[in-house]
């Protein structure tokens, strides 16, 4: 059977469709493997090869990928809250309700929302603890950890801006507090707080500015940063390898390509 | 530890060492993990309640026709224009079932009949709570910020107040709840914007104080002050448990800026008050009719009489001679808006309602605190209590300015957040339970609490609660096609000779004219169109009763012919019905053979005799007025449009529509033009 299952295999992958769309081909070879990585977009962004031991738990802790996989559940749960929610007052107060009383486990979604933004925050902290105490900052990595700061900006601000969505009286009274820091800034102050709110209190054009930097202009900047942060961890020489370790005397660093990065 | 560590780590190993099985295991745990929420939803409470309703109902011998009826999965009543989102039918699925009128269990109880239909409005427009909840906790008692939990039920009147500014007959509770607002003065100091736009106004008439000195004694106001039921069981003063100190400062203070109002003090005692006889008195208290406003405390405790004006148990105690018997002579010398009339007593009639006045007294009650001549410190303190208790707001004191906005503003406390509240230790955390608690002992709150304990009775405290609980946030928001106006008073004053006599004789007090004035006795409005002007001129001359079944009639006022002409033509011409064509009237006088008719129609086919007495021998009808004289009291006009239709004419009146046909109400009004003179019936002729 098992021979049956290759022989069928392989005859999908060498068919005209399989071949126009994994241009690699079929193969084991080192050079098979590499193309693999390098001819797909979205694992080009990786490197192609990686040392073994840094897939190890100890190396990274994995936080980077943690932080990664909680971002795509905000991302499938969030998509799935947009279609029963309303950014108009006071309609959006109602949605939750809706979520919390009649949609079928809406109320376990928006849970799973809102634990993943809080387990997020807390992995980009912890990620970028790890990073900073293992000294993962330093050249050539000065870049990508300046990315990682941006992406942690990114990702405060769509947990703060989340916030307000709910029209709770929490939500209110947070957004007015944090906007009205925003309007302490010297000089220019007022004018950020009304461009922030659309207004001068927090109203239903507030709610509608929130709701489109949360769903559209926030993710698609972290998207951004993403790329660009996994790009340069390819480019700065893969991860980050801890130097004070002492070689094994006459090993050569032993590097070996790994089909799964995530 | 080392076994510990070892089993730890061999249990590890067993189920995620091999690649494959750990992808399983951790396959498995997010499999169940992710059944949890389907299965929460499943076995959700309003599933169990909807359950046990179709089992309860199964039982019954209507279950097949309540099972076609009930309808399973969440229900929900939707009104976005008011904000109902109610999904209480989802548990309480039996409230529109007749045929469940004797179950008891909750949820699945019918609802009482009221005057909507459930869907019409929702439940939390009047039982608050939180309608898109369908948990129980949520629903009924959530605690989250804004939601109210569920009304007790009996403050369920307020639901009706925020929609009916008028008073409704269903609506007892909330209707003197209302009323209190006003008559025990608390929109003084408090202000009510109702919904339609109209600030609620005192009804109380606090007493000026600007010649306070020309009535009383400051003994008397001390004593007054330092407890007011003591004088008048129905005082509407509140007792502000002042100090002897304070209490003889304020007084000090009230005596030394009173001023004198020419009149009073120079009046001389007419001897005959003195020695007036007391019974000869109390009969012209009766027939003045002074209890119809008046009350005063019998043997028995109890206070009989009418609350319109204060209570005369311990006058005696009170006002001084020379200034009651200048009051009873003119009482708008004294103070020019008192609802009290001018009633042109003679004055052998002053002295002896006087001297009758005086005699009630209670010796008992001391009046004798001694308080000598008043320094000028305690004046000045005394002046400073009256600012900071806020006398002005409700009495009009010289030289002390009504406050503005003395309390808070109550137009919304209906909907007052919870987190804006101060509860005492111990109280229930819910809005009503904070009304009630304020209103009944506001000095618990602090001793920086200005309010007063306003004196009102448990029932009193749960209307007035009722009320305040009605002014909502939603009964301000509601749309205007849903809020029915209160009556509202006109600023309509009669003008000329006559205005000036009807506000001497104050008669708006009693009856309402084109919206303004009070509806103790009938409204006058179309009286011109209604009455004759012979009948009118002797009714002022000498009122006697309509009614059998009322007592309060109207009093006798001594008026001048003159005044009573002016009165009669002013009535008779500018008090028109516009319902009633003057030359289009019936003839007054009929040939015998319709009065024949008419008198038929008015015994049996239309039986009016039930009601009224047209024959005082025979007829025993005593709801409406008796008719034996209505032929010398009314103009034909008036009773034919009457008979066609009552309502258009007196809307609200009892007499009910019987769609009586021109013919046959033309026959009836020419009978009744034939009963001219008291127990004899000239109809049959």
């Amino acid at each position: 059977m098992p021979g049956k299952t290759d022989k069928i295999l392989e005859q999908v992958e060498q068919s005209r469709v399989w071949r126009s769309i994994f241009r690699s081909g079929r193969g084991t070879s080192t050079l098979h493997n590499a193309l693999a990585i390098q001819q797909s977009v979205f694992l080009h962004l990786f490197s192609t090869k990686v040392r073994k031991r840094m897939l190890s738990v100890s190396s990274t802790w994995y936080l980077g990928t943690l932080t990664l996989g909680t971002f795509f559940i905000l991302i499938v749960t969030g998509v799935l809250l947009m279609l029963y929610y309303h950014p108009s007052v006071p309609q959006a107060y109602a949605d939750m309700k809706d979520l919390q009383f009649v949609v079928s486990s809406g109320l376990f979604l928006r849970n799973l929302h809102r634990w993943s933004a809080q387990a997020m925050v807390f992995l980009v902290f912890a990620h970028m603890f790890k990073v900073f105490y293992r000294g993962a900052y330093r050249a050539p990595r000065e870049f990508n950890w300046v990315v990682g700061v941006v992406l942690l900006l990114i990702t405060l601000l769509l947990s703060y801006t989340g916030y307000l969505l709910p029209w709770d009286q929490l939500a209110y009274w947070a957004i007015t507090v944090g906007s009205n820091i925003s309007a302490a800034v010297p000089l220019v102050g007022s004018k950020i707080h009304f461009l922030l709110l659309g207004g001068n209190q927090v109203d239903a054009n507030a709610l509608l500015r929130f709701y489109v930097l949360h769903c559209l202009i926030l993710p698609l900047a972290a998207l951004l940063f993403v790329a660009v942060h996994f790009w340069r961890i390819r480019k700065d020489g893969g991860l980050y390898v801890h130097q004070s370790e002492p070689k094994k005397a006459g090993v050569v660093d032993e590097t070996e390509l790994v089909k799964e990065v995530q | 530890m080392k076994s510990v560590k070892q089993l730890i780590s061999s249990v590890w190993r067993a189920l995620f060492g091999d690649t494959m099985r750990a992808f399983a295991i951790v396959s498995v745990i997010l499999m169940l993990t992710l059944a949890i929420a389907p299965a929460k939803d499943h076995f959700s409470q309003w599933h169990r309640y909807q359950n046990g309703y179709l089992s309860m109902i199964s039982d019954r011998g209507d279950a097949i026709s309540l099972r076609r009826r009930f309808e399973p999965g969440i229900q929900q009543i939707w009104h976005p224009e008011i904000g109902v989102v109610d999904r209480c039918e989802t548990c309480h699925e039996g409230l529109k079932e007749a045929s469940l009128a004797d179950v008891t269990t909750q949820p699945f109880r019918k609802h009482p009949v009221i005057p909507h239909p459930l869907d019409r409005y929702g439940c939390t427009i009047c039982h608050r709570g939180q309608g898109p909840a369908t948990t129980v906790e949520e629903a009924h008692d959530s605690k989250l910020a804004g939601v109210d939990p569920i009304l007790p039920a009996r403050y369920i009147e307020s639901g009706c107040g925020q929609c009916h500014q008028n008073a409704l007959t269903g609506t007892p509770q909330l209707n003197l709840g209302r009323q209190y607002l006003a008559q025990y003065g608390c929109v003084n100091c408090h202000m009510v914007k109702t919904p339609d736009g109209t600030v609620m106004k005192a009804t109380d008439n606090p007493p000026s104080l600007e010649h306070i000195a020309d009535k009383t004694t400051r003994d008397w106001i001390f004593t007054w002050l330092k407890n007011p039921q003591a004088y008048a069981a129905s005082a509407t003063m509140p007792n502000y448990k002042l100090s002897d100190a304070d209490a003889s400062d304020l007084s000090a203070f009230l005596i030394s800026s009173s001023k004198p109002q020419a009149g009073d003090v120079d009046a001389t005692i007419i001897p005959a008050a003195k020695n007036a006889d007391p019974s000869a008195g109390a009969s012209l208290y009766g027939e003045s009719f002074c209890a119809t406003c008046h009350a005063v405390q019998n043997a028995a405790g109890n206070l009989v009489g009418g609350d319109v004006g204060p209570e005369l148990t311990r006058v005696g105690n009170k006002v001084k001679p020379a200034w009651l018997q200048a009051w009873i002579e003119n009482p708008r010398v004294y103070d020019e808006h008192t609802l009290m009339p001018h009633y042109r007593f003679t004055p052998q009639q002053v002295a002896m309602l006087t001297g009758y006045l005086m005699s009630k007294s209670d010796s008992d009650y001391s009046t004798d605190a001694h308080l000598g001549t008043a320094t000028p410190a305690q004046i000045a303190h005394g002046r400073k209590l009256v600012v900071e208790l806020g006398c002005a707001a409700c009495h009009t004191i010289n030289g002390v300015k009504k406050p503005d906005n003395f309390a808070p503003d109550l137009s919304q406390i209906g909907s007052k957040p919870l987190a804006q509240l101060i509860f005492l230790p111990g109280m229930k955390q819910t809005l009503p339970t904070y009304i009630a608690s304020k209103i009944k002992d506001p000095g618990s709150f602090g001793p920086a609490m200005k309010m007063p304990q306003v004196p009102v009775t448990d029932a009193q405290r749960e209307a007035l609660t009722t009320a305040l609980l009605s002014l909502s946030d939603r009964s301000q928001t509601m749309p205007d096609k849903l809020r029915i106006a209160g009556f509202h008073q006109t600023t309509y004053e009669p003008a000329g000779h006559a205005g000036k006599l009807m506000a001497d004789l104050a008669c708006m007090s009693c009856h309402r004219i084109n919206g303004h004035g009070s509806d103790m006795a009938p409204d006058l409005s179309y009286e011109g169109s209604a009455v004759q002007a012979q009948w009118l001129d002797s009714f002022l001359k000498n009122p006697n009763t309509l009614r059998p079944a009322l007592t309060r009639r109207m009093p006798r006022f001594n008026l001048s012919d003159a005044d009573r002409k002016t009165l009669t033509d002013y009535i008779m011409v500018a008090y028109q019905s516009p319902a009633i064509d003057p030359d289009k009237a019936p003839p007054a006088v009929n040939p015998p053979a319709l009065v024949e008719q008419g008198r038929q129609l008015f015994y049996s086919k239309y039986a009016c005799q039930s009601c009224h007495t047209a024959n005082t021998n025979t007829d025993k009808g005593y709801i409406g007025p008796v008719l034996a004289q209505v032929g010398t009291r009314l103009q034909p006009a008036w009773i034919y449009a009457w008979l066609k239709n009552p309502q258009a004419l007196r809307p609200g009146t009892i007499e009910p529509n019987q769609n009586i046909s021109d013919e046959d109400a033309r026959a009836m009004t020419a009978f009744l033009m034939t009963l001219k003179s008291a127990g004899k019936q000239e109809g049959k002729q």
